[in-house]
C-alpha cells in the first residue's frame, strides 16, 4: 500500500499547490483590482488613516481639508465655509463620497497612478502618506456673494458663473443645501442619523440645483431662437418680423399670447397685426414673434443650433455628472412655436443658462466648462492642469454680435425687461429674463431665470441664475446675477 | 501509575547505553517537542499581545490568563505524550497546537470588535465570552487528544469495532437530516449539520468522519482482494467487476444524501473523497480514483440541475461580482478582505474582518488573509501541509494495513478540509460552508480535529516504536549438555 500512499502525497501536495497558487493570485495579483471594486467598503474607509489632499478655490481658499481626530485615530475632513460650498465639494464620509471628492478621489486620496512615485518616495523617506492638492477654478468673492444672495431670497435656486473665455467655473451655487461638515463625522451612527434628517427633509437640501435639477427656459430660450434666425442669414436685429397680439396655433384651440396678455408694441404696431424690428421684440420678449419665427424655421433647425448651445448632452461632466437639458425634436408647429420660447418640455440646468451666455459673450464659442483647474502634489509640484477647450461653435461671431447687441438692449434700452433689475451704473450686463411658467395649465408659480455676461465690451463673466417659483426673471434672477457680476469683477479689479 | 520521567526520553535515555554502537539509537524526539511547544506559546502570546496593541495600542488585559491557560493545556498534552506515546511524531502536537492558539488568537481579535472602543462592528453572535468558551473547548479538545491516546494503546484494537463504528458514524451523519430543522439548522442558512439544544450545539459529522474514518479502514482491509480483482480493461484502466462497484455506490448515494437533505455539500465531498481515496489506497487501483472523481462531477452537476441551492454555489463561483449584494455578498467580503490585506497584511487587529459574514468560522481564513496577508496564510497552509505530511509519514512507517489505511484516510482528509474550505473562500473552487480545524470558532470541530491528531499519534508512536531487544544478559541460548 505504500505505493498508493506515496500518490496520495502527491495529491495533497498538488491541492496545497493549488492552494497557494491560488492565495498567491488572490492577494498578490487580484488585489489591486479587488480594491478598485465599487463596493469594496474596506479602500473607502482605509484613506482615513492618512491625510487626504485639500480642495482649494482658485483664490487659494482651502475649502476642505483633513485633521486628525485624536478621539479616532483617523483624519476627519473639514469644510470652513460649510454651505457655501457644499455643491461644489460634496463631501466624504464614511461610507461613500459626492461631489468633487468623488470625482476627484484617486487625487485626494493619493490613489492616482501619477503619484505613485511621490508616495514610494515618501514611504522610503519615512514622511507620512497625503493626498494630493486639488485647486479649483471657483472665485471665492464670487461664491460668497451668489450663495448669499440665492439664501437671502430664500426661494430653491441654482446659480453657475462661467468665465466665457475659458469655460472656468467661477460659481456652483444651489439653495436649500447641506452642511458636508454633517457628513464628515467618523462616528457611524451620527452620520447615519444626519444623513437621514437630510433626506428626510422636504427641501431636498442634497439636490445640486446648479447642474443636476433642470427647468424651463422660459423667454431665456429665446437666445438661442435668435441664433438659430440669424445663423440663417436671411434676419439681422433690425429685421421687420410679424408681431401678432395673439398668435393663432395649427391644431390648438388656445392663441399663443405675450405675458399679461400684451399687445407687442413699439409704437409702429397700433393694429396687433403688424411688425416690429426683432430687437425689439428680444428686448421685451415677445412670445408671438418668436413662437412664429419658431415656426417658420422649424423644430428640426431649432433643435440643431440648441445642440450647439450644449443640450441633448448626456455625458457632460465638470467633471461632476452634470444633468443633461433638453430640447426635444418638434415636429408639430405649435410644439415648435412653444419650444421657441422656451415652454413645451424645454429644460435646462443653471449650467446650460450660463452656457447660453458664454457662447454669445466668447463670439459663438462655446468652451468646455471646467471645475478643476489643476492638481498639485503634496511637494507642490503640478501633476495636471486642465487645458481650456472648445465644446462647440453655436453661431459665428456676427450672430453672436447680433444676438449680444439684442441681449445689451434687454438691460439698457427703457423698454427692456431687465432695465431696472440689471442696468448697473458702470458695467454694462448683457442678458435676457425668462418666466417660465410651471405646473399643470401653468397653474404653478413661474420660475424667474436669467442668463447674461459683462462686461459686453470685454466680458469676463457669464451668469446662469434659475430661482424656482421666483416670479418674473427680471424680479428674482437678475439681481442675484448683478450681485454676482459686481463682487467678481471688484476681485478682478483688486487682483 | 507511572511518572513521565521513567519512560525514554530520546537520545539521552539511558536505555540505549547498552546498545551495540553501529545500531541507530531509535529516538522519541520529545524535547524537541517540548522546544517546540515552547516557541508555539511564544508565538501565540505575541500574536495576543500584538492583537491588543492594534486594537487600541495596549496590551490586553487578560493576556497572561489566556497565556497560561494555553500553556497548561499543550503542557499537559506535552506531558501525556511522554507517559502515552513517547515514540510519537515530535511535530504534530506543536503543529496542531499552533493552530489552535492562533485561533483563539483570532476569535478574541474578531469577539472584540466594534467592543471596548475599538473600531469595527460587533459581530452579533460572539459575546464577551466567546473566547474563553473557545479556550474551554481547546481544553476539552486536548483533553480528547490524551483520551485516545490512554484508550487506545494499539490502533489496530479498533479494528474490532469496524461495523460498530460504521453504524455510529452513519447515525451521527444522518441525525441532523432526521431532526426537524428547528434543531438541526445552522441559522442563516439552509444547512441541517447541527444538532442544537439547550443552548448547546454539537456538530455530529465532525466526529461522524473520525468513525467513518475507522469503519473505511476496518472495511477495505478485509475487502481488499475482493475489491482488487481486476475486470476488463478499458483505456490502460484496470475497471472493478461490477458487483465489486457496491461499496462505492453506496458511499456515493450516502455522500449525495447528506448533500441534499443536510444541503451540505462540503461535508459531501469530504466523505466521499475520503472513502475513495482510503479505497484507492487498499485496493492500488487507479480506476476507482477515476470512477470516483468522475461520480463526484456527476453528481455535483445533476444536483446543481435540480436543486437551485446548489446551483447558487456554481453561479456564485463564477460571477460573484454580480450578486455583492446578495448571494454573493460573504464570499465577495472575504476576498475584499484577503485583497486588502495584500502580501504583508494589515497586522492583526488593524483590518475590517468583522465586514466579512460568519468570518468567525467559514471563513476565518480571509480573517488571516487579511491580518497577517499573503505571508501569514501561506504559513498557515505550509502548517497543515507539514500535518498531512507527517500524518502520512506514520502511514509509511506502520505496519499494519488497518493502520496504514487509518493514517492515510485521517491525513487525507485534513488536507481536503482545508482544500474544500480554503479553496472555497478564495475561489478556486465553489464555496461550500464546513470548518477550518483548529481555527473556526466552536467545539465539535476543534475536538475532533485533536482526536484525529491523537489518533495520528497513536500510529506514528506504534510505527517508530523500537522493536523488543533480545534480552542479553539472560536471553543467550543456553546450551544444555545432557547425561
Amino acid at each position: 500500500m505504500n505505493r498508493a500512499l506515496r500518490r496520495v502525497s502527491l495529491i495533497c501536495l498538488v491541492l496545497f499547490v493549488l492552494l497557494l497558487v491560488n492565495v498567491n493570485y488572490v492577494q498578490g495579483f487580484e488585489a489591486s483590482s479587488l480594491a478598485n471594486e465599487p463596493g469594496n467598503g474596506r479602500t473607502f474607509s482605509a484613506q482615513f488613516q492618512f491625510q487626504r489632499g485639500s480642495i482649494v478655490t482658485a483664490d487659494q481658499k482651502v475649502i476642505a481639508d483633513s485633521r486628525l481626530n485624536k478621539n479616532f485615530g483617523e483624519y476627519q475632513r473639514r469644510y470652513p465655509y460649510g454651505q457655501v460650498y457644499a455643491p461644489v465639494t460634496g463631501y466624504d464620509s464614511l461610507f461613500s463620497a459626492t461631489g468633487i471628492e468623488q470625482a476627484e478621489n484617486k487625487q485626494l486620496s493619493g490613489t492616482d497612478p501619477a503619484l505613485a512615485v511621490h508616495n514610494l518616495i515618501d514611504l522610503i523617506s519615512g514622511k507620512p502618506k497625503k493626498g494630493a492638492t486639488v485647486q479649483l477654478t471657483i472665485n471665492s468673492v464670487a461664491q460668497q456673494a451668489a450663495y448669499n444672495a440665492i439664501k437671502a431670497q430664500g426661494r430653491q435656486a441654482g446659480v453657475v458663473a462661467i468665465n466665457p473665455q475659458t469655460g472656468a467655473i467661477l460659481v456652483l451655487a444651489s439653495y436649500p443645501t447641506f452642511d458636508p461638515n454633517q457628513y464628515a463625522t467618523l462616528n457611524g451612527a451620527k452620520l447615519d442619523k444626519n444623513d437621514a434628517r437630510y433626506r428626510a427633509n422636504p427641501n431636498q437640501p442634497l439636490l445640486n440645483r446648479a447642474i443636476n435639477v433642470t427647468f424651463p427656459p422660459g423667454s431665456t430660450f429665446k437666445v438661442v431662437t435668435s441664433s438659430t434666425l440669424f445663423s440663417t442669414g436671411r434676419y439681422a436685429p433690425d429685421t421687420r418680423v410679424f408681431a401678432p397680439t395673439n398668435l393663432k396655433l395649427p391644431g390648438v384651440s388656445q392663441p399663443l399670447i405675450n405675458f399679461d396678455n400684451e399687445a407687442c408694441n413699439d409704437g409702429s404696431n397700433p393694429t396687433g397685426h403688424g411688425t416690429v424690428p426683432l430687437i425689439f421684440a428680444f428686448t421685451v420678449s415677445c412670445n408671438t414673434v418668436f413662437g412664429n419665427l419658431g415656426m417658420k424655421v422649424g423644430g428640426s433647425k431649432l433643435q440643431e443650433e440648441a445642440n450647439l448651445f450644449g443640450m441633448n448632452k448626456a455625458n457632460l461632466t465638470i467633471p461632476l455628472p452634470v444633468t443633461q437639458s433638453n430640447f426635444p425634436l418638434y415636429t408639430d408647429p405649435a410644439q415648435a412655436a412653444g419650444g421657441a420660447i422656451g415652454q413645451e418640455s424645454d429644460t435646462v440646468t443653471p449650467l446650460q443658462e450660463a452656457m447660453f451666455a458664454s457662447a454669445i459673450a466668447d463670439n459663438g464659442t462655446l468652451m468646455k466648462p471646467y471645475l478643476v483647474d489643476k492638481v498639485t502634489a503634496p511637494d507642490l509640484t503640478t501633476l495636471s492642469t486642465t487645458q481650456p477647450t472648445a465644446l462647440s461653435h453655436p453661431v459665428s461671431p456676427t450672430a453672436a454680435n447680433d444676438v449680444k447687441q439684442m441681449m445689451v438692449s434687454v438691460t439698457q434700452s427703457s423698454a427692456g425687461t431687465a432695465h431696472f433689475s440689471a442696468d448697473v451704473p458702470g458695467i454694462v450686463i448683457a442678458g435676457k429674463t425668462g418666466t417660465a411658467q410651471t405646473g399643470i395649465n401653468n397653474t404653478g408659480l413661474d420660475d424667474a431665470v436669467f442668463t447674461c455676461f459683462a462686461p459686453a465690451s470685454n466680458p469676463q463673466i457669464a451668469v446662469g441664475v434659475v430661482v424656482k417659483g421666483g416670479g418674473q426673471g427680471a424680479d428674482a434672477s437678475a439681481p442675484i446675477a448683478v450681485a454676482i457680476i459686481k463682487a467678481y469683477l471688484a476681485s478682478l479689479g483688486k487682483g | 501509575m507511572a511518572t513521565p520521567s521513567d519512560q525514554p526520553l530520546g537520545a539521552d535515555s539511558a536505555g540505549s547505553a547498552s546498545q551495540p554502537a553501529n545500531v541507530p539509537v531509535p529516538q522519541g524526539r520529545r524535547r524537541t517537542e517540548l522546544l517546540l511547544l515552547l516557541f508555539v506559546v511564544g508565538v501565540v502570546m505575541l500574536a495576543y499581545a500584538n492583537v491588543g496593541l492594534g486594537l487600541n495600542g495596549k496590551v490586553p488585559a487578560g493576556m497572561f490568563q489566556y497565556g497560561i491557560a494555553f500553556a497548561i493545556l499543550v503542557g499537559g498534552a506535552h506531558l501525556a505524550v511522554r507517559w502515552l506515546a513517547p515514540w510519537a511524531d515530535p511535530l504534530l502536537l506543536p503543529l496542531a497546537a499552533l493552530l489552535n492558539g492562533l485561533g483563539i488568537v483570532m476569535i478574541y481579535r474578531l469577539q472584540q470588535a466594534g467592543r471596548g472602543g475599538n473600531g469595527g462592528f460587533v459581530i452579533a453572535t460572539m459575546s464577551t465570552s466567546t473566547t474563553t468558551l473557545q479556550v474551554a473547548y481547546s481544553a476539552v479538545g486536548t483533553a480528547a487528544f490524551v483520551a485516545v491516546l490512554a484508550f487506545i494503546r494499539q490502533p489496530r484494537t479498533l479494528q474490532r469495532y469496524t461495523y460498530t463504528l460504521g453504524a455510529i458514524g452513519l447515525v451521527l451523519l444522518a441525525l441532523p437530516a432526521l431532526l426537524p430543522a428547528s434543531i438541526s439548522e445552522v441559522p442563516g442558512t439552509a444547512a441541517k449539520i447541527q444538532i442544537s439544544l439547550g443552548g448547546f450545539t454539537v456538530q455530529p459529522e465532525e466526529f461522524a468522519k473520525l468513525a467513518l474514518a475507522v469503519f473505511f479502514a476496518g472495511y477495505l482491509v478485509s475487502k481488499r482482494d475482493v475489491l482488487a480483482l481486476a475486470g476488463r480493461r478499458v483505456l490502460g484502466i484496470d475497471l472493478p467487476r461490477a458487483r465489486d462497484l457496491g461499496p462505492v455506490l453506496i458511499a456515493w448515494g450516502a455522500s449525495l444524501v447528506v448533500l441534499i437533505f443536510e444541503s451540505d455539500i462540503g461535508t459531501s465531498a469530504l466523505f466521499f473523497g475520503l472513502f475513495v481515496v482510503m479505497m484507492y489506497v487498499a485496493t492500488q487501483r487507479t480506476s476507482w480514483l477515476i470512477i470516483g472523481f468522475l461520480l463526484f462531477v456527476f453528481g455535483s452537476l445533476v444536483t446543481a440541475g435540480l436543486f437551485a441551492h446548489v446551483r447558487e454555489r456554481f453561479v456564485i463561483w463564477l460571477h460573484p461580482f454580480s450578486y455583492v449584494h446578495t448571494t454573493a455578498f460573504q464570499l465577495v467580503q472575504g476576498l475584499y478582505g484577503m485583497g486588502f490585506g495584500g502580501i504583508l497584511g494589515r497586522g492583526l487587529g488593524q483590518g475590517q474582518p468583522y465586514n466579512t459574514p460568519l468570518v468567525q468560522s467559514d471563513l476565518i481564513i480571509t480573517a488571516f488573509g487579511e491580518e497577517l496577508g499573503l505571508t501569514g496564510l501561506m504559513a498557515l497552509l505550509l502548517i497543515y501541509g507539514l500535518i498531512v505530511q507527517r500524518g502520512l509519514r506514520a502511514a509509511i512507517a506502520v505496519r499494519d494495513p488497518f493502520s496504514k489505511l487509518l493514517a492515510g484516510g485521517l491525513a487525507f482528509v485534513i488536507a481536503l478540509q482545508v482544500f474544500v474550505i480554503v479553496g472555497g473562500v478564495t475561489r478556486l473552487i465553489p464555496l461550500t460552508g464546513i470548518t477550518t480545524p483548529f481555527l473556526s470558532q466552536g467545539g465539535s470541530s476543534l475536538i475532533a480535529s485533536w482526536m484525529l491528531i491523537g489518533l495520528l499519534m497513536r500510529i506514528s508512536d506504534t510505527a517508530r516504536k523500537p522493536a523488543p531487544q533480545p534480552i542479553q544478559d539472560e536471553g543467550m541460548t543456553q546450551v544444555v549438555r545432557a547425561g
